[in-house]
């Protein structure tokens, strides 16, 4: 650190390629291991899925990374900010759960999925009060909401799916998660625009910038007047309330919710943020990484299906570009900052 | 100079629980003058520099400013008055980007549409501006504070409390870390930003380093205020003296150098 060759003359470089030049883009863009890994996979599968080059097998891809991506885009909001919220699965099926009883109870369909996104807000709100006001971590915070919102849910269900066939779709359930071209769905909008305003919110505002330093260095934030428990609580807030709009996209898919719904899926997601380049600990990555982390595990899991393996392979895989994808992202920022 | 100080603190006391961190302590800084706070560890400089920035409430005392009887419940409340402190470990945030620091909670804003974008143009072109005056050489300021070393991120800090127009910059401990030569440097910035016109608080443990920039000192210990000295009626050893042998020497000393 501190050598001398990382400096050329003040004001700006000339552009022009270096090797030293990339190693300067690259320590800024921590997404690029993801886009590297998701470009290696797409062509292993193309060889090895006969079916994979196809708008269908791109539909599919697409469907499972939407869903799984909502939840990521707010989980990678709030671990930059320097928490964890494991409860994201067990909001993800309290929410799906009260939009079907809700819905089935013949409320009107916007007012049922206003009410479901306004309890995994308000789910998120109190897992972010007992982090900020008592200093518990969070991972244990929202561990214990994990369990405790998925007992509910299994207690209120009894252990029954919920299941809602109406004679026509309620044009709301096609605006979720309808199919808009060929297979491709609505959910994938929502993704993309979801991810693109998040990651406008961190890059380019005032409260991204506070975002940053809460994860950073809280103590050095907080002297330097961030409000970081604020920004803490709003981002427990988005992350459940994301959960919950997951949740809702997901019944309008399945139009059936069954009250295991969304186990594993906090795990999957802070694996896909991590595979994105955003830190364990806080204080560094983008929604770009968390892109292409979530593509990703979309294409492993309709690829691996495809070319003929048995599901369970799945997440035998995934678990090995997690952490092949955060040694390769430690390696090459250390190496990048010299 | 005006005759009245910048800063006053009266009779500030402060205690955590059975603990005395400090009782009736009188500290002023004058205008444009460097200021060195110094004492042992646990003499309660630390605590009076949070009183002054914000960060605790004192039990009792009072504060001026610029001679006016303020209320400082907040950094923030501290920094809108215009004192910048600088701390050792909490100067800058090695993750991220230099102009993102250097702007942090005061970026530039424009509109576009419904929302306020951050101004990434003038931030740069500000933070290169701040980084060449100073002579730190940096590929771009979207470099992460990372690639500083010690010496260069208290340089920014102290950079960013000069273009924010402080009026008071508390520096805690900045040379403690540093090379030879990186306390040199940043040691000649410091009168730098003196002859810009700013007040400096020096806090540290290293009577040299700070004997070589002061204009006067104040010597605490076990949270009082033993001696005020002005530099031509002090040398650094008696400093070292009395901060060693406490106040039996600190008496002595006060009866020598003016009294504040």
């Amino acid at each position: 650190m501190g050598q001398v060759t990382n400096r050329t003359g003040r004001g700006t470089a000339p552009p022009r390629f270096s090797l030293e030049a990339f190693l300067t883009w690259l320590r800024r863009h921590p997404e690029f291991g993801a886009f590297a890994g998701t470009v290696v996979v797409f062509i292993g599968f193309s060889i090895t899925a006969t079916r994979f080059l196809t708008p269908d097998s791109f539909a599919g891809i697409l469907t499972v990374a939407a869903e799984l991506g909502i939840v990521a885009a707010g989980i990678t909001f709030l671990m930059i900010s320097g928490e964890f919220d494991l409860s994201v699965g067990s909001v993800l099926g309290v929410a799906a759960m009260i939009f079907a009883l809700t819905v089935k109870a013949g409320w009107p369909v916007l007012g049922s999925w206003a009410v479901a996104l306004l309890a995994s807000a308000g789910i998120g709100l109190i897992n972010g009060l007992i982090v900020t006001k008592t200093g518990i971590p969070s991972f244990i915070t929202t561990l214990g909401a994990m369990m405790f919102w998925r007992g509910i849910l299994l207690a209120v269900t009894k252990g029954f799916p919920i299941q809602f066939f109406p004679r026509t779709l309620p044009p709301m359930f096609f605006a979720l998660n309808g199919r808009f071209v060929g297979q491709f769905r609505t959910s994938a909008l929502w993704f993309l625009g979801i991810i693109l305003l998040i990651n406008l919110i961190l890059v380019r505002t005032r409260y991204g910038n506070a975002v940053y330093a809460t994860g950073g260095n809280r103590d050095a934030a907080r002297v330097l007047g961030v409000a970081t428990n604020k920004v803490k609580l709003i981002n427990f807030v988005i992350s459940a309330t994301l959960a919950g709009l997951a949740g809702c996209i997901q019944f309008a898919r399945f139009l059936s919710i069954d009250p295991t719904r969304g186990v594993g899926l906090e795990l999957e997601a802070i694996a896909a943020a991590v595979i994105g380049g955003t830190l364990l600990t806080g204080g560094a990555g983008n929604l770009v990484g968390t892109l292409f982390g979530v593509l990703l595990v979309g294409m492993v899991r309709s690829g691996l299906v495809q070319s003929g393996a048995p599901a369970y392979w799945y997440q035998a895989f995934v678990g090995l570009i997690v952490v092949v994808a955060v040694i390769v992202n430690t390696r090459l920022r250390r190496w990048a900052l010299g | 100079m005006s005759d009245q100080p910048l800063v006053q603190m009266v009779k500030i006391s402060k205690s955590f629980g059975t603990v005395q961190a400090l009782k009736d302590v009188d500290f002023d800084v004058r205008h444009q003058e460097v200021m060195g706070l110094v004492g042992d560890n646990g003499a309660g400089k630390s605590t009076l520099i949070k009183i002054l920035t914000g960060v605790y409430p004192p039990d009792s005392g009072e504060i001026y400013f610029e001679g006016k009887k303020v209320k400082i419940s907040s950094p923030k409340d501290a920094r809108d008055l215009g004192i910048e402190t600088v701390y050792q470990d909490l100067a800058l945030i090695p993750l991220m980007s230099i102009s993102r620091n250097f702007f942090l909670g005061r970026e530039p804003v424009k509109q576009v549409g419904p929302i306020r974008l951050l101004d990434k143009r003038k931030m740069d072109e500000t933070v290169q501006e701040v980084l060449a005056e100073i002579g730190i050489r940096v590929r771009s300021p979207d470099e992460e504070v990372a690639i500083l070393s010690g010496g260069e991120r208290q340089s920014v800090a102290i950079g960013r409390a000069v273009y924010f127009g402080a009026k008071l910059l508390i520096l805690d401990e900045p040379t403690s870390a540093l090379s030879i030569r990186e306390t040199h440097k940043v040691l000649d910035y410091i009168l730098e930003a003196k002859e810009r016109g700013l007040s400096i608080v020096f806090i540290t443990h290293n009577i040299y380093h700070v004997y070589s920039v002061a204009d006067r000192f104040t010597i605490l210990e076990h949270g009082r205020k033993v001696a005020e000295f002005a530099k031509a009626d002090v040398s650094a050893e008696e400093i070292i003296e009395i901060i060693r042998s406490g106040h039996k020497a600190a008496t002595e000393g006060e009866e020598r150098g003016p009294s504040g």
